[in-house]
């Protein structure tokens, strides 16, 4: 079965998206907010629920702190999940855009 | 303003502050014996429920900061229980929750907490009942007036008696609203 966080969300993909630089919760938010122009911007619940989770999984892990706030960054797994979505995204445009990529795979 | 008010139902404990909070009112402490302290104010707060449990020092260390840096200023609950409740001036962003899986998880546990709640009080009306009836034995085999003195005289003790019973019926309930509006959210 897949794992229970595929396919990733919105909040989670943004998430991991973000944290493949090390970044604390809020700069998380300030950076999803400006990679999806203004379009996903993340409440403080469902963004400490999000970190807890994706840290729980081991998808990313606390790198340091800055004062309270830890600063957290994607880990190989994480990257991992990253690369096999993007090429499920990448299958599901190709079937956008016409038969021909289609009839490759 | 001291308001004194118990809630068993986390959603309607928030709809009621904010009631109080558009009448021009701050929240300036919470104590876990239901009493609400609030002040004037000519701004704008807005108050938010969370429910988060077992969180150990560093973690709740870690939990206020995401919040406080979001603008949202801790209140502290009763010491026992994972209600948290948190209050910002309003502003564009209100919401705790931005997402509907996080939404949904939100609605989990609160269904865990009314569970386990309800739960102990249906284990304490156990212990309670089994051993006694609610009204004492003798009362059956009085009559007329003297029946009906005792009986009254009873009454408000059975009530109280029947307390955890009650309690019961209420976590119940609010543990079926949670469940509704879970499975709502999950549907969609």
């Amino acid at each position: 079965m897949k794992h229970k966080l595929l396919p990733l969300s919105e909040t989670m993909h943004y998430i991991l998206l973000a944290l493949r630089e090390p970044r604390h919760g809020y700069a998380v938010m300030q950076e999803i907010e400006k990679m999806s122009h203004g379009d996903v911007i993340l409440a403080a619940g469902t963004l400490y629920g999000a970190i807890e989770n994706l840290n729980k999984h081991g998808w990313i892990e606390p790198v340091g702190s800055e004062g309270r706030r830890r600063i957290y960054q994607i880990t190989e797994e994480g990257s991992a999940v990253l690369k096999a979505e993007q090429e499920r995204l990448l299958h599901i445009i190709s079937l956008y855009e016409g038969s021909e990529a289609n009839e490759k795979i | 303003m001291k308001k004194f008010r118990i809630f068993f139902d986390v959603e309607k404990e928030e709809q009621w502050l904010n009631e109080q909070l558009q009448k021009g009112y701050r929240c300036t402490n919470i104590s876990s014996s239901g009493f609400y302290i609030f002040e004037k104010t000519d701004r704008n707060y807005v108050m938010r429920i969370d429910y988060q449990d077992r969180l150990s020092k560093q973690k709740l260390e870690g939990y206020k900061a995401t919040y406080e840096d979001f603008g949202w200023n801790y209140m502290s609950g009763s010491w026992m229980s994972g209600v948290r409740y948190w209050q910002k001036e309003a502003d564009g962003q209100n919401e705790i929750f931005s997402d509907r899986e996080s939404t949904g998880n939100y609605y989990k546990r609160l269904m865990t907490y009314s569970f386990w709640l309800g739960t102990m009080c249906l284990v304490f009306s156990f212990l309670l009942y089994s051993d006694s009836g609610l009204y004492h034995e003798g009362l059956w085999g009085m009559e007329g007036s003297l029946f009906w003195k005792a009986f009254l005289f009873e009454s408000p003790f059975v009530l109280l008696k029947l307390l955890p019973l009650i309690l019961v019926i209420l976590f119940g309930r609010s543990y079926y609203k949670a469940y509704q509006k879970y499975s709502m959210l999950k549907e969609q």
